[in-house]
């Protein structure tokens, strides 16, 4: 199955209708991202990369390429993270000014971009924190064109800190952010030593504690799958089985976070195997 | 061209090779310098390609530096969210690693070219864009130079959308020397020639760089190896040469200046290189030894042949003084020693002795020249024993000898003279097929300081030898003031005369004399008489004959006679049809010029009696030529006459192989009839008989009585002449 995806990959490669588009957000900046237009009577998929990557990530492009190549139609934007036509990840050290709220508002122009161009229903499927993010939009104001959920891989957004020492800390950094005046600070930050961020930045991604994310994804009103790596060291302790207790959680055993090697086979089939399940 | 000596050839040929050599060196000096200054320019032109070459990847890495903020997600996230510029560009551009410890500022500029925000104080950037980047530009700044690269920085990366620009900022010096490595530029004080606060672009930059051109420190120490190298080989060579020159001086100059001193010596008198040579060398040079021993050899060589010279030129001289045939001196040495004598000295006592073979001639002509030759030597021989071993003798031509004796007086001269004739006497002349004795005639003339000169000494000798040769006279006479009357045999006018008569026959005046047939005593023919009229004056047979005998001009003489009486028959100085008869000496009848003459006169004159008397018939050696010549003579009608007969030049030997018609009796024979001893008588009656018997005429000469004229009438003699018909006298 994976050799047969494999060949087919590679052939159809060339013929995909690859696109890249660009996304003007109401702040002016432009955002990037890769489009596939798809078989309309299928679902459409938005893909969200992870922390601070971009639509090239490999676990990304893997992803697009083989959803792509099944006849559905794939959108892959790079969040913008403040930075107009993005091509770059953003390093940890970066003066990160964007926020979690201004991450929902480019998913949001993306999925309403999409809806313009494919008018079938939208599978939203994230990678690591993107899935965080899918979560914070899909526990906003989901478009109804959103069918189906799938978080790849998705991270409790933690800081290596206890839960009195994060609660701290993000008392600091809500105290911080209503100061109002520039000011960026420094703390680690999911697989960031030093991550470099208005408090206001920072905040927006640390109000978003596991319980949160677990909270969030159990709450989702839309079938959703958790596709996690069995051997994802990125994650906390107990993470998957906390997320087990709560979602539909697939593992992909010998996995790790990237589910990269021959495990991104896996993914894809097991992705797909999701999708297939979308009328 | 003047010439020089070695030393100072050699001083100027060191001096010109020390001169080359310097030159040389300097000419060496000066190119290392060139090509020094060549390499130089070289390197400085690589210095500053090396610079122009920095200065491009200055802006290369500089504009890549840029180009890395321009592209960098960050830098637009600033362009476009400028409220943490300051931190993006004092911290994080540096954090990031996106720009090198080099960069001194960064700065982000609008879409305007207005700074974000002021740059820091410490980092100064400028506020505002001086042009539309990409803009490189080197700035001339209190701090220093700088380097400002400006890129713009766009959102799509299709560089359509302008966000703004970035600026980095690098201090330019740091950075050139960073862009590459420089061999050759040496940027340690670069200078940056611009005033201060002004800028250029950077691809202008390199008009106004200053900088030094590092040494190449190979390049410097083969200069200064080579410098020192050509100084020490300059000296070592200049040293090596006046080495060469003090060794040249030693071993060359000196020997060949001693070789020099050695062979002008040889320009002395009696100079000669010495054996050994001067020490001038201390070392022995083969050629220069060569040199030597071939001068000595060569001069060796010349000493002996200037000494074979001198005893050639001893032998020549001595060889050119002697007689050939006789070893005696000759007539050249004998006038040499006249002349050494002085020929108008007054001589001292001395004596002058003339010898002279009698009848020669006739023994030259009887046996031949080779046996006259012999009796010459063998007479030589036996004067040269006779004499005193001092005593030269001279051999004066011919026959002819002499010998002069130094303080000699008459008795010694005597004795050496009669040990003369005596050694003569001596002598065996037989083993030439000589019958006869052979005798010398010898004058002798003396000298008793009594104020004679040498001219006068020679001539009176020569007369006392001429009168030793006369018939019947001793063979040894002195002179004496009694033969003053034969000067003229020696006197130069006569002699003078002789010799121009023969050359001019004019000169010659004959005197004819008749001879008279008997018994009527009538005139039948006359006969010429020979007389030379010379300067005025008439010189006699008495004078002229004994100089043509003595010089041996008889035929000559006889030649001019016949041309004489040629003249005179011709001009009719004779009467028409009278005879004339003319003497004909005894080498003249063997002598074919005289004889065709002869004939020839007498086929001139047809009818006329011609005679020839033949005188000196003793003389007569060639008997046969001279009796076929006679034969002739009568063959073209000529009577013949044998003259002198009875006298010392004729004999009855000749009478009888004569072919003569005449027989013409000496004077002395006809004067025995007038002797009055009737012996002599007898023996003339005899004689006159026998002649006529033998069938010839018979003709007196001497008459000059009546008495005498009956007295040869009465012995048959035919014909007379002498003084009592009449005198010799000259033609009307």
């Amino acid at each position: 199955m994976r050799f047969f995806l494999f060949l087919m990959v590679c052939c159809i490669d060339v013929s995909a209708h690859a696109a890249s588009v660009e996304l003007t957000l109401p702040n002016k900046l432009v955002a990037r991202a890769e489009y596939r237009k798809g078989d309309p009577g299928k679902p459409a998929v938005i893909l969200l990369h992870g922390f601070l990557q971009t639509h090239e990530f490999p676990t990304i492009h893997r992803l697009v390429e083989g959803i792509a190549d099944t006849g559905r139609g794939v959108l892959a934007p790079t969040l913008t993270l403040g930075v107009t036509h993005r091509q770059q990840s953003l390093a940890c050290e970066a003066i990160h000014t964007h926020t979690m709220k201004e991450v929902e508002g480019e998913i949001s122009a993306w999925v309403k971009w999409l809806k313009a161009r494919h008018k079938g229903p939208i599978i939203l499927l994230g990678h690591s924190f993107g899935s965080v993010e899918a979560l914070a939009y899909l526990s906003d104001k989901p478009d109804p064109a959103i069918t189906q959920f799938i978080g790849v891989s998705i991270i409790e957004g933690r800081l290596r800190l206890s839960s009195a020492e994060a609660g701290k800390l993000i008392s600091e950094m809500r105290k911080l952010a209503q100061e109002k005046r520039p000011r960026v600070v420094t703390h680690q930050f999911s697989f960031c030593q030093k991550y470099q961020a208005t408090p206001a930045s920072l905040l927006s991604y640390l109000e978003w504690t596991p319980q949160r994310v677990l909270d969030a994804s159990a709450q989702l009103p839309l079938p959703n799958l958790y596709i996690m790596g069995g051997r994802d060291d990125r994650l906390g302790t107990g993470w998957v089985d906390r997320l087990k207790a709560r979602n539909r959680v697939k593992v992909i055993p010998g996995a790790n976070h990237f589910m990269d090697g021959e495990h991104e086979f896996d993914l894809l089939d097991a992705v797909l195997a999701e999708l297939n399940q979308t009328p | 061209m003047k010439p020089q000596s070695i030393s100072r050839l050699a001083g100027l040929f060191v001096l010109l090779v020390a001169g080359f050599i310097l030159l040389l060196g300097g000419y060496m000096w000066l190119e290392m310098e060139r090509v020094s200054a060549e390499i130089r320019a070289r390197e400085e032109l690589s210095a500053r390609t090396e610079v122009v070459e920095g200065l491009a990847e200055l802006q290369h890495r500089a504009r890549g530096m840029a180009q890395a903020l321009a592209l960098w997600d960050e830098t637009r996230q600033q362009l476009s969210f400028t409220e943490y510029y300051t931190l993006w560009r004092d911290s994080r551009t540096r954090d990031a690693g996106m720009i090198s410890d080099e960069v001194e500022g960064v700065a982000l500029y609008d879409k305007r070219g207005h700074i974000l925000a002021p740059a820091r104080p410490d980092s100064p950037m400028l506020d505002k864009l001086p042009g539309p980047p990409p803009l490189a530009l080197l700035q001339r700044e209190t701090s220093g130079s700088h380097l400002y690269m400006f890129l713009p920085v766009h959102a799509d990366p299709d560089r359509r959308i302008l966000l703004g620009h970035v600026g980095i900022k690098l201090d330019f010096t740091v950075g050139l020397l960073r862009a590459r490595a420089y061999q050759f530029a040496d940027l340690t004080h670069l200078q940056v020639d611009l005033p201060p606060g002004s800028a250029l672009n950077l691809a202008q930059a390199a008009g106004h760089l200053r900088f030094a051109t590092r040494l190449n420190p190979d390049l410097a120490s083969f200069h200064d190896l080579f410098r020192a190298s050509l100084i020490r080989l300059v000296i070592v060579i200049l040293i090596l040469l006046f080495l060469a020159a003090w060794l040249l001086g030693r071993l060359l100059v000196r020997p060949l200046r001693a070789l020099s001193d050695e062979i002008d010596s040889l320009r002395e008198p009696g100079g000669s290189l010495p054996n050994k040579p001067a020490r001038a060398s201390p070392l022995p040079i083969l050629e220069l030894e060569n040199v030597r021993r071939s001068f000595s050899d060569y001069q060796a060589r010349l000493s002996e042949l200037h000494g074979n010279l001198e005893q050639n030129s001893r032998d020549f001289y001595d060889q050119a003084r002697r007689d050939a045939l006789t070893g005696a001196f000759n007539r050249r040495a004998f006038d040499e020693d006249w002349k050494s004598l002085g020929e108008d000295r007054r001589l001292g006592r001395m004596a002058l002795l003339l010898f002279d073979c009698d009848h020669f001639k006739a023994i030259n002509d009887t046996y031949g020249h080779q046996v006259g030759d012999l009796v010459i030597q063998k007479i030589a021989d036996a004067l040269q024993q006779a004499l005193r071993a001092q005593d030269r003798m001279y051999r004066l031509g011919g026959d002819e000898f002499a010998t002069l004796l130094r303080d000699a007086d008459a008795q010694r001269a005597e004795r050496v003279a009669e040990r003369c004739i005596e050694h003569v006497l001596g002598q065996d002349f037989r083993q030439y097929g000589m019958s006869e004795p052979t005798t010398i005639s010898i004058g002798i003339a003396l000298s008793e300081g009594d104020g004679l000169t040498l001219h006068e000494l020679q001539k009176r000798a020569d007369l006392a030898m001429y009168t030793a040769k006369r018939p019947g006279s001793r063979k040894l006479v002195f002179y004496s003031e009694d033969m003053g009357g034969m000067a003229a045999l020696v006197g130069n006018k006569e002699i003078s005369a002789v010799f121009q008569a023969i050359e001019n026959p004019d000169l010659i005046e004959l005197h004819y004399q008749s001879v008279m047939s008997l018994p009527m005593a009538q005139k039948e023919y006359v006969e010429a008489l020979t007389r030379i009229r010379f300067e005025g004056e008439l010189i006699g047979p008495g004078a002229i004959f004994p100089i043509v005998q003595a010089r041996n001009l008889d035929m000559e003489f006889d030649l001019a006679v016949l041309r004489a009486l040629e003249r005179d028959l011709t001009r009719g100085r004779l009467p028409a049809g009278q005879g004339v008869s003319v003497n004909l000496s005894a080498p003249s009848i063997v002598n074919a010029k005289v004889i065709d003459a002869m004939v020839g006169l007498i086929r001139h004159h047809p009818g006329r009696k011609i005679v020839a008397e033949i005188t000196e018939t003793a003389l007569i050696t060639q008997i046969e030529v001279a009796s076929d010549n006679i034969r002739r003579l009568r063959e073209a009608g000529c009577l013949v006459a044998l003259d002198d007969f009875g006298s010392g030049y004729s004999s009855l030997r000749y009478l009888a192989t004569m072919p003569v018609d005449l027989v013409k009796f000496d004077i002395s024979m006809v004067r025995l009839l007038d002797s009055g001893e009737r012996r002599q008588q007898l023996m003339m009656e005899d004689i006159s008989n026998l002649v006529l018997t033998a069938g010839y005429q018979m003709v007196a000469e001497g008459v000059e009585t009546r008495e005498l004229l009956d007295k040869v009438i009465s012995l048959g003699f035919s014909h007379a002449q002498g003084y009592y018909f009449d005198k010799p006298q000259a033609p009307a």
